[in-house]
């Protein structure tokens, strides 16, 4: 990430483009195992392969967003002690959030195609649905706060800052809701529980995290590398302006 | 500290009781809320009896949401907010103080909302101390909570648009905790009043260290 | 609808929406480097894309 930008595409270098190769490969095969290969399920049917996606994003948008709170964390650390100091991870803060809502929507959409058909409605006013939409718009209203104008510094501490919160309020929220509704399918795979789905289709779910994973990783590279380049756009464009104007008073005086 | 931040109340206070704006035009546009949402409901009185713990709430968050953006407002127009930071208060009295501020505003009126509901939609009070706990409890979540983030979209252009986005999913927890437990109260429901309670006085705690510990890095930005 | 129906679109969706994010990314990229100078005439080579829609 700290290479200098090639010339010919201007957020590439050598290891992404071998990284986005083996994304579109891990894609492929994510599409053939899970579209093809893997079973349908005995209760519902061709319709759990919609969760191949489904649960993958719902897993790296919460992956994202821990990336978020810890870059934002260290940002402010690093922040305090140099003026300029940490902007590599307001940068990622921002970029890691982004990919994190892009997935978050796929998770909703996914989730409402999947509930259409096995429950019959688009919606459930359930714990897992209602906190994801809760999470969804709240880091909605964080990249909403990052695109407002105002120094580098102090805007990478007030998202910074907004960042840290909402991950603490995360729980709060998820408790809340989830203790108001427990309708939600319980969770397939949990770190200590025999996975509800067996075999194939627990395969084929854990190699699609890793597929998605890669995707994200490769968007959050590239995420990053325009902020930077917008940033040093900004610069330039700031420090012209300082130019010209220094040129006015030499010709006026 | 606390010294600092009754001062800062004070101040806050002092400006509400000459502009009467929390009696004067937060606290009727709260009640039309009530009325509006009977509207909604096509006076459909058992809906909303069922639903009168839920509406009270979101008619806070209305009239609430004003008076944060006001709180705020308040400061930045005259350039206050300098003058905060370069006197010797401290930021977490600062905090302190304007949630303060908020909190006796919003208590003022849920005071009008109370009657609202129980005349308008005809609900009987049946605990009062449920009911009154967990208002405080809810309107302390919801002043540390908008004060935090209040001072997040302060000074910012697009701050009328931009809070209520922001304080909105905060305060879901609040609001359905709020809802929850004012629905016990008024007999509706007859579940876990308590600990709907108690989860906002959490969460007030929470953001009460959150804000301590963090509102100095956000006075610190123009 | 159908539950193949559900499938494809929720899948045609979610790549849809992954690949219009990855160009875009990739063509801002290009568009802030070309307003800071730095080289490129290349046109957009389809190896840096991260996923093709599925073929299904």
């Amino acid at each position: 990430m700290t290479q200098v930008l090639g010339n010919k595409h201007m957020t590439a270098t050598p290891a992404t483009r071998v990284l986005g190769v083996v994304a579109l490969v891990a894609v492929l095969l994510m599409a053939l195992l899970g579209l093809v290969v893997s079973p349908a399920d005995v209760v519902q049917g061709q319709a759990v392969r919609m969760l191949y996606l489904h649960v993958p994003s719902i897993w790296i948008a919460y992956g994202a967003f821990v990336v978020t709170s810890l870059s934002s964390a260290l940002f402010l650390v690093r922040s305090s002690r140099r003026p300029d100091g940490g902007r590599h991870y307001d940068r990622l803060a921002g970029s890691a959030a982004e990919v994190g809502v892009v997935f978050t929507g796929i998770t909703l959409a996914t989730g409402m195609l999947w509930g259409r058909v096995t429950w019959g409605t688009y919606w459930q006013w359930d714990a897992r649905l209602t906190t994801t939409v809760l999470l969804f718009v709240t880091y909605l209203g964080y990249l909403a706060l990052r695109r407002l104008p105002a120094d580098p510094r102090t805007r990478g501490r007030r998202a910074a800052v907004m960042a840290l919160i909402s991950f603490v309020n995360v729980p709060i929220v998820h408790f809340s809701v989830d203790w108001w509704r427990t309708l939600h399918q319980k969770a397939s795979l949990s770190v200590g529980r025999r996975p509800e789905i067996t075999g194939e289709m627990y395969w084929t779910l854990l190699y699609s995290t890793l597929a998605v994973t890669i995707v994200a990783i490769w968007l959050i590279v590239h995420r990053y590398r325009v902020i930077r380049l917008e940033e040093m756009r900004d610069e330039e464009a700031l420090e012209a302006l300082i130019a010209s104007r220094l040129k006015e008073d030499d010709v006026q005086a | 500290m606390l010294r600092e931040a009754l001062l800062v109340a004070r101040k806050d206070l002092r400006v509400e009781w000459r502009s009467k704006v929390t009696l004067g035009h937060v606290a009727p546009l709260a009640l039309l809320i009530l009325v509006v949402f009977a509207f909604a409901f096509d006076a459909n009185a058992r809906l909303l009896e069922l639903g009168a713990g839920g509406l009270y709430w979101v008619a806070v968050l209305f009239g609430g949401t004003l008076l944060i953006q006001r709180a705020f407002d308040v400061e930045t127009e005259d350039g206050n907010f300098d003058a905060f930071r370069m006197s010797a208060i401290g930021a977490p009295s600062l905090f302190l103080g304007k949630s303060l501020g908020i909190f006796l505003q919003v208590v003022l009126l849920e005071m009008v909302l109370v009657p609202g509901i129980a005349l308008l939609y005809n609900v009987r009070i049946e605990n009062w101390v449920l009911l009154l706990s967990a208002a405080v409890g809810g309107t302390l979540a919801f002043s540390v909570c908008g004060v935090l983030w209040g001072a997040m979209a302060a000074g910012l252009r697009v701050r009328a648009t931009l809070l209520p986005l922001l304080l909105v999913p905060v305060l879901a927890p609040v609001l359905l905790a709020g809802s929850r437990a004012f629905e016990t109260a008024l007999g509706v429901r007859a579940e876990a009043g308590w600990t709907w309670t108690s989860l906002m006085f959490v969460i007030a705690a929470v953001h009460t260290a959150i804000g301590l510990g963090t509102f100095g890095f956000l006075l610190e930005e123009g | 609808m159908s539950e193949v129906t559900t499938v494809v679109a929720g899948w045609g969706l979610s790549f849809i929406v992954v690949v219009t994010y990855a160009l875009w990314i990739v063509g801002r990229g290009k568009t802030v480097g070309r307003e800071l100078g730095i080289g490129g005439q290349e046109e957009l080579d389809s190896g840096s894309d991260s996923s093709t829609p599925a073929d299904v």
